[in-house]
Formats: C-alpha cells, structure tokens, sequence
C-alpha cells in the first residue's frame, strides 16, 4: 500500500467569510449580478501599509492564506511550495496591457508586469517565510490545483520532502468577466445562488478565492487523510465511473463506504449531466453536497471544495445549502470530490477522516 | 525530439546554425510592436500561415501562434514514434510563460469590449495558458496526465522534470514534454521595464554585456520509462540522469549575486544523478546576458567547479531568450551535444566578467567525448532548475 498523504491545515479567501475559520458561517453571501467576489481579510495585522501598497489584490489574499496554512500546521518552512492558478493575478496582467497601449510601449512601469508572472506569488511566500525550497506552479484551468496536490503526493512517496504548501488562487475581474461571459462561461440571466440548481440554463455563476493546504506525511493532528487522485481529461461517463471505482478499490473500498459526495455541480446545463450519472449510482445513504453555489465557478474552485471536504469531516457537519441530497449515514468517515472545469478538465479525489 | 526556434524548424536547420555560428537575432518581421526598430530579437522566420501550411496537417487550423510553433516541434518529437506504437497513456506536460498572450493582445480591445462579439472562441479563450496545451493535445490524440507549468523563464525545464517524476512513480510509461513561448508586445516591453533588453545581440558571459534579447520557439522531448523502452526496443537518445528545482528567496526578479540558488540546483541535479561536479563535459548555461544573471551564474560555476571549471557557453545569443521554452530548446541542444559530441560557442564574447572571471567555449569545440551536461534554466521568483543529460 503507498504511503497516505496527510492534510494538516486549510486555509481559505473566497466570497464567504471562512478565513481563520473552519466553518461555513449560517447566513451566506449572496449576489445579484452573477459574481460572488471575494472577501478581503484585515490585512493591517499582516504586512505594513508600504507593503500593503505593493502587492495587487491577489498577491495579498494569496499570501495571506497561505500565512495561514502554515500557522496552523505548525510548519514553519515548508519543504516545497507548489501552486495552481488559471490566470494568476488578472489585475495585474490588465494593467500593463493598458499601460502598453496608454504610454505606446514607452517607458512602463515593471511592476503590475512581474505580479502577472504566474510564479510571483509563489516567490513572495518564499520570500516572506524565507524559504529556499522546491517551487513550481501549475496552470492549467481544472487541472492546476490538481497537479499542484500530485506532486506534493508524489514528492513526499519519494522521500524527497516531508511536507509541501500546496494552494491555488484566482480572481475575476470586471474585464474577464466581460471576455467569459461572451464565451458562454455564465448564466446570460441573473440568477442568485441559492437559485443556480433550480434553473436550466447554460452558464454559472463566477466566483474567486485563494485555498492553501499543507500535506505532510505525518499523522499527527492532521484534518484529513488524502487517499488518492484521479484526472481524466474530456472523458465520458464511462471514464468517469471507472476511474471511481478504482480509486475506491485501491484503497479495498466500494461504493458503500462513501459517506459523502462533494459535487462541482455548477447549474450549467451543457455539463451537468456528469454529476448526474455519478449522483447516481451514489447510494441512499451517502450524502450529496453541492459548493458553487456557495463559492461561484472558477479554474480552482476545487480549491474551496478540499477546504469544504476538511470542513465536514473534522466538525462532521454538512452546511444545510451545502446540501444537495440528503443521505441517511451520520457519521462521515470517505468523502469522494468530484469537480469538471466545463467539461474539460475532470479530477476525483478520495479523502477519510 | 523536436525543436524550432529563430535558427529554423528541425534538429537539422538548428544544429547546422549552431556549427556555423549563426545567430537566429535579427530584425523582427512579425511582431507588431514599435520597440522591434530598435530591438533585435530571435524571431521564428515564418508567419502563422506559412507555418500552418508547412505542418501538413488535414483539420481546422489551431488558433494562436504558440500552438503553430509547437506542433511542428510535437510532431517531430513523436514523429521517432510510429502512430501505432505511440502509448494510449502518454502524458503531455507543456510550459508557456504568457500562452496566448501574442494573439490575445491584438484583439484585446474587442474581447472586453461587451457590445462586440468574439469572432473566434478558441482565440477569444487563449488569454491562458492552457489553452494551447489542449489544442495540442486533441492534435495529437493526447488524453493521459495532461497540465502546463509556468515558472517564466525555468517553465520547460520544470515541465521536464515533473514529467519524469510522473514516469519514475509509475503513473505512466512516457510522456512527451516542453515547451512553447512567442513573442508579444506584453513580455518584450515587460522585460524593456526592467531595462534588461540589449539594443545589440546579447553577450553572455562578457564584462560589457547589456541585457538579453528576446526570442521565440518551442521544443518538445520524448520521456520514455526503462520497461517501455525494452518493450519496444528503441533506441534512447541520452539518459536523464539528474534534475533540480531549488527557488531561493532573495528577490521577486533577481538572483542573489553569488548565485546560491543556481548554485543549489546544480549540486542536486549531478546529486540525484549519483555523480560529480568532475564527471560533468559540458555546461549549458542559463547565460541571459543580463547584468545579474550572468555574474551569480559565473559565481555559481566558479563555487561548484572550483579549479576544474569544465567547457560552459550560452546559446541565447542565438535563439534569443525564449523564456519558457528555452529549458525545452537547451535540453534539445544538450542531447545533440552528446550525440554528434560537440559543443556550441558563445557569440560576441570579448572579454570576462572582471568580479567572476570564467571564460566561455567561444569556438566549436568537436571529439571532447562529451558524458555528462547540465543544462540551466533560471527564472523570476528565484526559480531555479538544473536538468542533467548522460550519455547511454
């Protein structure tokens, strides 16, 4: 049997006030205009307000997060810092575009240039806990998280490190908004969350955040046990369920086991017909959750789903619009993730308390 | 493998550059950016059509030019393979440093204009950088462990690296990987606002040198496990022996001056590989030519070798600096040096850096029996990677 992955801290910044918390809070944030934007942290307490100045929106959620994660693992330096980001820090990636054009590629300011370098946060954690460590980042919409886990699992089975920061982060912009929403990306009516799964339409609702992890392979006081990884890329159903089952079987489990379905439902009714097929074959007594509805849709939204995943198995509570088919077990010991990027990019994770 | 680059399409057009001591940097043709008048830069010599109709393929044509240059470069690297015998499993981990930032730019305005309509949703969707990696992939039939890195300038060169990790846990049997980089106006005057762009071909390694030149190009390496090889019995063109990514947290874009970052990742690539800093022929180094780069890479080589610096040049004077496909080109360059057992010299060299004085290979240097070359690929954030190429 291969060495079980532990997790030992979630960090999270999204649309809900969940940072330095590991609850989803009673009353939830909602929106009117299809975009459930993050929440920004007092940054006073973290960095000074020369350094505050410096740092884009995401830059500072980022590193705030992954702060977080740290501290409470108890990891001072990490042994590898790995990311996944669709598009990094958008502010930033705009900003010079426009700044190209205003000043006719005349003298530019640098800055907003190396915050859009996709690897700038990276090094800014690197930085701020003074770290010099294996460093990667992985940038591939549904698969940059993804990728970023594995490699951290696939490092610490190599004796190659102890423990890894992994994270992702991501924002929406009203300029990307624009570009995605011509591409069919969200819902052409406004609909609020809470309506995303009673509504058929094509499109979801856009979100944003930053998740940070720790992964060790040490027990003690960790939040959950990652017992393996499964991507398939434009598969059908049939690929879908195979690479279910055997993750399952890897770990001498069945379909009974599952305690809890964490589901990327994201209203979209071009896509949502996988969630279908695997929600069904799930059986009564396995909870059926749902998060886009909580955190909006984006590259790396599986990100709020492994946070959310810890949640419910730590405090073995199911937040009640979480909840898209209640099941019958009450203690939630596997808890399967399942999460497309529209289709593209698919990812199974199976976690155990 | 497979490679293009300012020196031409194909193994061949590049290694017959390199022995000419041909630079690739010139005059720009393609580019729209005013800044091409006064900077050369190593720019792939066809247009996106010309490399369209070049490539032979019968489908629609791929939006972007980074997918242009890459399939020329995937499909020499699987072209060694017959299309029967290449793996259901193979993996594709690809590097860009912008992705399609070079087209996305020029239609900018329209995109995120809410009154215009996108003319070309693949294009529309490309301000990513995986965009180009899945045109690649459904190209090529590609459906395995599939993502992109992006590290700036060490992106290819991580790519590499993960990919035999993916390979030596036994996720799968090979893979094919690299990377793929244009030029655009957003990098040219990203790298032109840190005042490391030389208005005169670059050159590395010199006292005098004044930046880097940008370039473009992609290349692409076949991965293969040992079992597949023997299941196959093709003949493997080097051995990864080694590979190191070690970030040092010193700066968001510099290296420390002396170089104890590339320092760090050179010792744990010829460490992984179970060797010596004497067993190593040859370095390709990361050799920018700008002002910091090259002394902390100097004092890194200077630290590492002491007394028996080994023969060391840059090939950025020739392809340009194509950022994150220049791991993936250098590691193309690196294989070749071991197959055909020579070396490529610097250009421009005059005279070396006074506070790290070490001397580049500044003549074609052939029968040194070259075994063992690192290959370096340094970038912003403080990333730094070493890859280590063997002789079998």
């Amino acid at each position: 049997m291969k060495d079980i992955i532990y997790m030992k801290s979630a960090s999270a910044v999204c649309a809900q006030d969940i940072f330095r918390k590991d609850t989803i809070p009673d009353t939830l944030a909602t929106t009117g205009n299809n975009v459930l934007n993050l929440l920004e942290p007092d940054y006073r307490q973290y960095f000074s307000i020369m350094q505050l100045r410096r740092m884009s929106k995401l830059t500072k959620a980022g590193l705030v997060t992954a702060i977080e994660a740290l501290r409470q693992s108890g990891i001072e330096k990490p042994e590898a810092i790995i990311t996944g980001t669709g598009k990094g820090s958008l502010t930033d990636t705009e900003k010079f575009l426009k700044s190209i054009d205003e000043f006719e590629e005349g003298t530019l300011n640098p800055s907003p240039f190396i915050q859009s370098t996709y690897n700038s946060l990276n090094g800014l954690i690197g930085l701020h806990h003074d770290v010099d460590c294996y460093n990667t980042t992985y940038v591939h919409r549904g698969f940059s998280l993804e990728h970023a886990i594995l490699d951290a699992i696939l490092q610490i089975r190599e004796h190659q490190i102890s423990n890894a920061l992994v994270g992702s982060f991501e924002e929406i912009t009203t300029q990307h908004f624009t570009i995605k929403h011509k591409l069919g990306y969200w819902r052409k009516e406004k609909v609020a969350p809470e309506s995303l799964f009673n509504t058929d339409a094509s499109g979801s609702i856009a979100g944003e955040g930053t998740f940070f992890f720790t992964l060790s392979a040490a027990p003690e006081n960790s939040l959950a046990e990652i017992r393996g990884l499964r991507l398939l890329f434009e598969p059908d159903h049939e690929a879908v369920a195979a690479a279910m089952k055997s993750l399952l079987t890897e770990n001498q489990l069945t379909i009974e086991d599952v305690d809890v379905v964490v589901s990327g439902r994201n209203g979209d009714n071009r896509f949502d017909h996988y969630y279908d097929a695997l929600e069904s074959v799930s059986l009564n007594h396995t909870h059926i959750t749902t998060f886009k509805n909580i955190s909006g849709e984006f590259d790396t939204a599986s990100g709020f789903a492994l946070w959310m995943a810890a949640s419910i198995l730590k405090n073995q509570e199911i937040h009640p619009q979480a909840l898209y088919r209640k099941g019958t077990t009450s203690t939630f010991r596997h808890l399967l993730i399942y999460n497309h990027f529209y289709g593209e990019q698919h990812a199974l994770y199976l976690l155990k308390k | 493998m497979g490679i293009v680059s300012a020196l031409g399409i194909g193994i061949e057009a590049n290694r017959s550059a390199l022995l000419a001591k041909r630079s690739g940097i010139g005059q720009a043709r393609w580019l729209q950016s005013r800044l091409t008048e006064r900077l050369p830069l190593g720019e792939v010599p066809f247009s996106n059509d010309a490399l369209w109709s070049a490539a032979g393929l019968q489908q629609h044509q791929p939006a972007g030019r980074q997918v242009l240059l890459a399939l020329h470069a995937m499909k020499a690297a699987l072209g060694g393979i017959k299309a029967a015998d290449i793996d259901p499993q193979m993996g594709f981990i690809n590097a860009t440093s912008v992705g399609g930032m070079s087209d996305v730019e020029n239609i900018y305005s329209n995109l995120i204009d809410p009154a215009k309509p996108i003319l070309n949703n693949e294009l529309g969707d490309s301000l990513d950088c995986s965009q180009g990696t899945e045109s690649l992939a459904r190209i090529f039939g590609l459906k395995s462990y599939i993502t992109t890195i992006s590290t700036a300038c060490s992106s290819s060169a991580n790519a590499i690296m993960y990919a035999a990790r993916l390979i030596s846990n036994g996720l799968i049997d090979s893979a094919v990987c690299g990377g793929t980089d244009t030029l655009a106006r957003f990098t040219l005057n990203g790298f032109n606002s840190l005042k490391n762009v030389d208005a005169q071909p670059c050159r590395p390694f010199d006292e005098n040198r004044n930046g880097l030149n940008l370039g473009e190009g992609a290349a692409y390496l076949v991965l293969e496990s040992e079992q597949q090889l023997k299941r196959s019995g093709r003949q493997p063109l080097a051995l990864l022996s080694g590979f190191c990514n070690y970030n040092e947290a010193f700066h968001p874009t510099a290296p420390s001056p002396e170089g104890l970052g590339a320092l760090a990742a050179m010792q744990g690539a010829i460490k992984k590989a179970g060797l010596h800093p004497d067993d190593i022929s040859y370095v390709n180094a990361h050799g920018t030519a700008t002002l910091n780069n090259d002394i902390a890479e100097a004092m890194a080589l200077q630290k590492l070798f002491g007394e028996n610096m080994p023969a060391f040049s840059s090939t950025k004077c020739y392809t340009g600096h194509t950022l994150a496909a220049a791991g993936a080109i250098e590691a193309v360059f690196s294989v070749l040096n071991l197959q055909e057992d020579e070396i490529y010299p610097v250009l421009n060299f005059g005279q070396p850096i006074a506070a790290a004085p070490v001397v580049p290979v500044t003549e074609v240097h052939t029968g040194k029996g070259l075994k063992h070359i690192l290959s370096n690929s340094f970038g912003f954030g403080g990333n730094n990677a070493s890859l280590l190429f063997s002789k079998v």
